[in-house]
């Protein structure tokens, strides 16, 4: 942490002071292929047996997804979706997992200094240290992404394998791979790749082929080729997420309005006391209404 | 029995103030008794552990707060609890005091512009009884606070619970209800203190001189004097 704490480039509730990013590094990406993934699931393994994740119990969601939605202990789940169309019949596949946004709504809601962070190299990352279990990260996320957990009451995602990355190595789903769908490398060389496979896709008559990088969220260092580019919410993807409009206008109207309005309370106070004076220091006029005195 | 406590120096008017208000004693007229107070100081109390535990949390500005309870972490358990008190204190707050704070028509106009003249020293006082406008304006304004602050609060205690939208609401509403109340409760505390000398005393001893009440509240005075018509 010593060493990378000279690559944050973005840390939430930060102050002045707060960032501490000396080193440019490139931007990296995995690239994920759902249309040569073949459902095989070695990444979920992968990703729970380096990160030395415990089994968690699965549920039948009624196709062969591993669990209904990602977990405080399951950061990596192939979704499943069986899906009808005009020109046919796709049985759709897709690595979900934390997109490592460009502008991360976590990171923008998150109260606790320091408790996630962005590298230099894109990946945002969660300092269980720091984290309070509050929660609002998974509120600010467009992806449903960071997931509370019971017994630390921390919040939890994946980390792009960040104690591998930084050493040179793939994250460890990537290398578990058996079909070539998933590659890791820098953003740039990702982008080279993606846009060859969807030319292929469109070749082979998926005409919407296209990648899902969405700029409304600063572009993601995950990015994912879909064969129906068009539909994304066929894959469990918002078509153009962002950080959500309630967030923006907390930290960027509410807060700063919140600080002006008390600070301007207390010194109107101080104001008003300075020009009114107090009030009933006039000399009163006997009390002549009293009734005798016992 | 009384006369003794007299005659060795006993404060005859804070004994009374245990368990009668709205009476004279002496030059002074008994404002609030002992549960009355003891009611809003809960509130008061509860309201300023909240803001302390919740403000590392608005903002990282306010973290040297956090760090006088161990920390932000520490902060989190403690805030919903806090939250609790402070609701359950103002809604006994709400039903000691709803029967006294009933507004006629005339005090609505204290939302607005009556507020400004009061505060420019241009109202007139005439016609106020124990409570004038404002204070009952700012005695919904806290009832209300409690209200958004818990259901808010609640959904934002429990990530696992509630999910969404609702969170994103919950932030909102906590948020703009924090804002609007600590504005007002600044206001109470400057007019409740420095603003109108003789005043906090009400709040601790539970006593006001006559003087007071005939300035600040005179048809409460003229009705404990007997002279109201």
């Amino acid at each position: 942490m010593s060493v990378q704490s000279l690559e944050i480039v973005r840390s939430s509730a930060s102050t002045w002071g707060g960032l501490t990013g000396v080193r440019s590094l490139p931007v990296l990406s995995k690239y994920i292929d759902s249309s040569s993934c073949i459902g095989c699931k070695a990444c979920e393994v992968a990703c729970q047996e380096w990160n030395d994740l415990p089994v968690v119990k699965t549920s039948q969601v009624g196709t062969y997804q591993t669990l209904p939605e990602l977990d405080a202990s399951y950061w990596n789940l192939i979704r499943f979706e069986e899906r009808e169309h005009e020109n046919g019949f796709s049985w759709l596949m897709r690595k979900d997992q934390c997109m490592h946004c460009g502008d991360p709504g976590c990171l923008k809601a998150c109260p606790a200094p320091g408790a996630i962070v962005q590298y230099a190299n894109g990946i945002v990352d969660v300092n269980a240290d720091q984290c309070i279990g509050c929660g609002y990260c998974a509120t600010g996320c467009p992806f449903n992404i960071p997931k509370f957990h019971e017994k630390t009451a921390k919040m939890q995602k994946c980390t792009l394998c960040v104690d591998r990355t930084r050493l040179g190595l793939e994250p460890a789903c990537v290398k578990s791979c058996p079909t070539g769908c998933l590659h890791f490398g820098t953003k740039e060389d990702m982008l080279v790749l993606a846009s060859q496979r969807v030319g292929q896709l469109k070749k082979n008559g998926f005409a919407e082929a296209a990648l899902y990088d969405p700029p409304g969220v600063g572009g993601t260092s995950v990015i994912t080729v879909l064969a129906f580019g068009n539909h994304p919410e066929w894959y469990g993807l918002p078509k153009d997420p962002s950080i959500p409009w309630t967030i923006k206008l907390w930290k960027n109207v509410l807060r700063p309005f919140g600080f002006i309005a008390i600070v301007g309370a207390i010194v109107g106070a101080f104001g008003h006391h300075l020009y009114y004076g107090n009030k009933g220091h006039i000399d009163p006029a006997p009390l002549d209404d009293e009734p005798p005195q016992a | 029995m009384s006369s003794v406590r007299q005659q060795i120096g006993l404060d005859v008017g804070a004994l009374k103030a245990r368990d009668t208000e709205d009476v004279i004693v002496g030059k002074e007229i008994i404002r609030h008794r002992l549960s009355s107070r003891v009611i809003h100081w809960l509130v008061a109390d509860f309201f300023f552990l909240c803001a302390a535990t919740g403000l590392p949390v608005f903002s990282p500005v306010f973290g040297w707060l956090g760090n006088l309870f161990g920390g932000l972490a520490v902060c989190r358990v403690i805030h919903p609890f806090a939250g609790l008190a402070f609701f359950a204190s103002a809604a006994a707050m709400f039903l000691h005091w709803k029967r006294e704070m009933q507004m006629t028509a005339q005090e609505r106009g204290w939302v607005g512009p009556k507020l400004l003249e009061y505060l420019r020293d241009k109202a007139n006082h005439d016609q106020i009884g124990k409570y004038n406008g404002g204070q009952k304006v700012f005695f919904y304004t806290a009832a209300l606070a409690a209200l958004g602050f818990l259901v808010s609060g609640v959904v934002l205690w429990f990530p696992l619970t509630f999910a969404g939208f609702l969170r994103q609401l919950a932030i909102l509403v906590h948020n703009v209800t924090f804002i609007a109340f600590f504005v007002s409760i600044v206001f109470h505390i400057y007019l409740g203190t420095t603003a109108e000398p003789g005043t906090f005393n009400a709040m601790t001893r539970g006593t006001v001189s006559k003087a007071w009440a005939r300035i600040h509240h005179p048809k409460w005075y003229r009705e404990l004097m007997g002279t109201d018509k």
